[in-house]
């Protein structure tokens, strides 16, 4: 079966900085892939890449057979088929938490009203927040206001998650609720990019472990292979400080 | 539109300095004159407004609060006719038009100096205040040694701003016959009569250059104070005036 | 002074008429300046927008003139200074109606579109990157993120200064009596004149300024705080 997902020889630069090298990796349909790392090693870019978030300078990678960097990609038609949740939420402030929701599906999918509302409510049960539909972003914690963007990101029915670093700005006792709909997600057969710290969230729900340092994936390996024996070094070394906290 | 020159050339002495030797000082530096004194005299009246607006005596909070909110409410113009008129009934004898809008431009500013002044106090975390307290001064001191010179160095871009907005404030002078820059010009342009544009043009270009050149130095102030406080604790940034006030014509 | 104090001249009769019409004047000078400043301002925001640098720097300069140089000259730039430009004919057909009005909205309404751009660019500016991004991760198209995200929000956050502005723009039109149009500053100057009543006169043409500014600035608290945009915790 074809993957969803292929990134192929990428390359980013910052100007003379170099931020993604040669990156080769795939994601298939149903797979879970979770990418750790130090800062500053290329996750967050590599994970923007996929919804042209940001632009790269070589490579290429394709979206179910589109190739998204493409001069003449459709944008915004491949956009509406990647769900992405970001670290900082970024719910529109101005508009209901239902109309957060709404928005895309009626405005970019054309989709009636009453349908849309239906289906949002629908959304917000799932992720146990359709008792705060009326509600304003301003007035929600910050827990609450992740998990009303992950519905957002679903209301659009896309085929794949991205999540980047979905958890790192939430007080920790709000990281569980997020991760749990995560989670759930994942079970119900999802396919997802998460960049995350969360290393108990990636050994219980990752199919596939991608560890990155300075711009590239040093190891690909199952959470039991990578939290137990990992290859690289680095990755050694990575698992070493994680296990002396 | 070359007569520009030409008309500048002939008529530079009485657009920079009006009649004098001849007559009272005018033009462009009575203008520069106006505006100074007015900053210098306005300003420390203001502080003593802002303090009273911020006062835990109610005698001296509404009060205050009142006089700036009056000020704001009503044109500048109308403030110029009622100085023009009450002061000479209130010290007995009439007052020159320079005097008149000396009074009135330091009334009107002090208001909305006073307004710049609070927001740079009440910008200072609450902490700094506590402390000199804890050390051992008083109200005043504290005051005088611990707030207001950080509230005012932080209020430099803003007073430089207000200092632009007096100039330009000052053209109002023009109304009630005071000898000041833009009066010079319609004398000029009396004596021209067919070189309106030309006249008129120098003028705005002579305000947009002064004016100009101040804002840009308000602004580099600014970034150098920005640079400073951000260095030192992150803390307190450049104070602006608080987002309720309008000026006459504010520049930032 | 105080005590023959006598409202009655002014607020009866011919003199209240005169009062009342210059209110008037001040009014609909007011209200058609504003809706040239705001139309011209967000042309102005779009063409900004655009990132065209020429674009930006015409509209840059633009908004250093108006600020730098004093309403007055303005005012008396476009009234006396630019008919002169004009062909011939159109100065003599110009001759025929009393233009001080038409000027005095042009030259004010121009002057407030540069307040009025730099306020709504300042509220643009102050919406967080992540909202034109999260806009776009959902498949909004620029024009779409435009309208539905960034521009509610971009207005909202203008709205404080905006409201201050538009004080500002009422308090601007006693300059207009400086070219000659009858508003209210003019017509208590004439009602002094006529009744040497200045205590009185000027004390109802303070209360008139007074009112309506309240008002403006009461009903712009208003309408930002039912549009205050609720800060993310």
């Amino acid at each position: 079966m074809k993957p969803m997902i292929t990134f192929s020889n990428i390359d980013k630069w910052y100007g003379e900085y170099r931020a993604l090298t040669t990156i080769n990796a795939e994601i298939s349909k149903g797979e879970v892939v979770v990418v750790c790392g130090p800062s500053g090693s290329g996750k967050s870019t590599l994970i923007r890449t996929v919804n042209r978030l940001e632009g790269i300078q070589g490579g290429q990678i394709l979206f179910e057979g589109h190739d998204i960097h493409g001069t003449d990609a459709n944008v915004n038609r491949l956009r509406s088929r990647i769900g992405f949740v970001f670290q900082s939420f970024n719910l529109f402030p101005h508009l209901s938490v239902l109309d957060n929701i709404t928005l895309s599906p009626t405005k970019v999918k054309g989709l009636k009203g009453a349908a849309a509302k239906k289906h949002a409510m629908e959304l917000l049960d799932r992720v146990g927040m359709a008792h705060k539909a009326g509600a304003y972003p301003g007035q929600l914690s910050g827990g609450q206001q992740q998990r009303v963007a992950i519905a957002r990101a679903l209301a659009m029915e896309p085929p794949v998650m991205l999540f980047d670093e979905p958890t790192s700005a939430l007080d920790p006792e709000m990281v569980g609720e997020v991760l749990s709909v995560m989670r759930g997600l994942a079970k119900e057969g999802m396919t997802m990019m998460c960049v995350t710290h969360e290393m108990n969230f990636a050994r219980e729900v990752a199919d596939t472990i991608w560890f990155m340092d300075a711009g590239q994936i040093l190891e690909k390996a199952t959470p039991e292979v990578f939290f137990t024996q990992p290859a690289h070094p680095r990755a050694q070394r990575f698992i070493s400080d994680l296990r002396s906290h | 539109m070359l007569d520009v020159f030409s008309i500048l050339h002939s008529n530079w002495e009485l657009l920079l300095i009006g009649q004098y030797p001849n007559g009272p000082m005018g033009g462009l530096v009575n203008t520069l004159i106006l505006s100074a004194l007015a900053l210098v005299i306005a300003f420390p009246l203001s502080i003593l407004l802002a303090m009273a607006r911020i006062s835990p005596f109610r005698a001296l909070r509404y009060p205050a609060f009142v006089w700036v909110y009056v000020l704001r409410g009503i044109p500048l113009l109308l403030v110029i006719f009622w100085t023009y008129f009450l002061v000479p009934v209130l010290i007995g004898h009439n007052i020159s038009a320079f005097a008149t809008m000396l009074c009135t431009l330091v009334i009107y500013q002090s208001a909305y100096l006073s307004e710049i002044v609070r927001g740079g106090i009440q910008a200072l975390p609450h902490g700094q205040y506590e402390a000199a307290r804890a050390l051992g001064m008083g109200y005043w001191r504290a005051m005088g040694w611990v707030i207001l010179p950080q509230a005012l160095y932080n209020a430099l871009p803003s007073m430089i701003s207000q200092f632009v907005s007096i100039i330009k404030e000052t053209t109002l002078g023009y109304i009630i016959n005071m000898q000041e820059l833009t009066f010079s010009a319609n004398q000029v342009n009396n004596q021209l009569l067919t070189k309106p544009f030309q006249v008129y043009f120098i003028l705005a270009v002579t305000y947009f250059c002064i004016c100009y050149s101040l804002t840009r130095l308000a602004g580099a102030v600014e970034k150098r104070i920005e640079r400073k406080r951000k260095g030192e604790h992150g803390g307190s940034a450049v104070a602006k005036a608080p987002v309720e006030l309008a000026s006459t014509d504010l520049s930032r | 002074m105080i005590k023959d104090f006598d409202l009655g001249p002014i607020l009866t009769g011919e003199y209240a008429t005169l009062m009342l019409q210059g209110a008037e004047l001040t009014l609909k000078l007011m209200l058609f300046a504003w809706l040239l400043a705001m139309s011209l301002a967000f042309l102005l925001v779009v063409v900004r927008l655009t990132g065209n640098k020429f674009a930006e720097r015409l509209v840059a300069g633009y908004v250093a003139y108006h600020r730098n140089v004093p309403t007055l000259v303005q005012l008396m730039l476009w009234y006396f200074g630019v008919p002169t430009l004009l062909p011939e004919s159109v100065q003599l057909w110009l001759a025929n109606y009393s233009t001080e009005f038409i000027f005095a909205v042009i030259a004010l309404g121009l002057c407030q579109a540069a307040y009025f751009c730099e306020d709504l660019r300042a509220g643009l500016r102050a919406i967080p990157d992540g909202q034109t991004e999260a806009a776009r991760a959902l498949g909004l198209g620029y024009v779409r993120s435009m309208r539905y995200v960034i521009l509610p929000q971009g207005i909202r956050n203008s709205l404080p200064s905006l409201i201050n502005h538009t004080v500002l723009l009422f308090k601007n039109t006693s300059l207009a009596m400086a070219i000659g149009v009858v508003e209210l500053t003019y017509a208590t100057r004439e009602v002094e004149n006529y009744t040497f009543r200045t205590f009185e006169s000027y004390s109802v043409a303070t209360v008139g300024y007074l009112v309506f500014s309240l008002l403006l600035m009461g009903i712009g608290a208003l309408i930002a705080r039912r549009f205050e945009l609720a800060r993310a915790r």
